[in-house]
């Protein structure tokens, strides 16, 4: 069930990388590139869209998150503490840390993306980076965390 | 339709008071629960297993306190929400720009910093 669950929250979390990316790309690329070039086309994306898919992504990965959290605390992070992989229980906490934070940043972000845009473009953008940054930062921790033990280790 | 400014003061506020309360309650060591997931019992206020009796209690029943951080920071951002939502537009209008995002950012800064005795190890 809990590898069910781990499962399901990377798939969420994989679609909620590649919508704040795409918005977050959007948001602060230079308009230079042709509309036709990959990147042109990559952040010619209409990124209000993205917001609700953002919001609801974030809100399940981060409820997923906090469901296998329970079994990571018993039966990952001793084994972790065990074998002294601190730099990985601390990069691990830190994206608890992060992940909280952004959840709180989410009702600010999504209503900065409603249409008409009411809140200056610079803020938005920055709102979305910080979001961005902590979904990335999220994804690649948890792959760490995932990855030192091992599938069904 | 445009949200109301309200809104938007309320929004931006929570975001930022939410921030600063999850770095505080971290510092302060101030969760509003603690979970036991090994013996699925929930206990109010911030608990160490090691408090009760020895270091060893750690091991069998770990406890958790993010949840709790971040009910405090959730619960306690409200009413700093409803307050700068009731202040004059003009007060606030030059703060959300910057604050909305810097203090995030300068919480994420705390929480690296509250961390950092890992990375000593």
């Amino acid at each position: 069930m809990v590898t069910a669950l781990l499962i399901l929250h990377g798939l969420v979390a994989v679609a909620l990388l590649g919508a704040i990316t795409h918005q977050t790309v959007a948001a602060w690329a230079p308009a230079g590139a042709g509309p036709k070039s990959f990147f042109g086309r990559f952040r010619a994306v209409p990124s209000p869209a993205f917001a609700n898919a953002v919001v609801v992504l974030y809100a399940v990965s981060a409820l997923l998150g906090g469901i296998v959290y329970l079994d990571f605390r018993i039966d990952v992070r001793p084994i972790l503490e065990r074998d002294g992989h601190w730099q990985a229980i601390g990069l691990f906490d830190l994206k608890e840390h992060f992940i909280a934070i952004g959840l709180g940043l989410l009702p600010a972000y999504w209503l900065s993306w409603r249409r008409p845009l009411a809140v200056s473009g610079w803020t938005r953008a920055a709102m979305t980076a910080v979001l961005a940054f902590i979904v990335w930062f999220g994804f690649l921790m948890g792959h760490v965390m995932n990855n030192i033990l091992g599938f069904g280790s | 339709m445009t949200a109301p400014p309200k809104l938007h003061s309320f929004a931006f506020a929570y975001a930022c008071a939410f921030a600063a309360l999850y770095v505080i309650a971290l510092f302060r060591d101030a969760a509003l629960f603690t979970v036991y997931p090994s013996l699925g019992i929930v206990l109010w206020g911030s608990r160490h297993s090691r408090d009760v009796a020895d270091p060893a209690l750690g091991f069998l029943a770990p406890e958790m306190l993010w949840y709790g951080w971040a009910a405090t920071a959730a619960i306690g951002a409200v009413p700093v929400g409803l307050v700068v939502a009731l202040l004059p537009d003009r007060w606030t209008r030059r703060l959300w720009p910057v604050a909305s995002w810097a203090v995030p950012v300068c919480a994420m800064i705390g929480c690296v910093y509250f961390e950092l005795p890992w990375f000593r190890r």
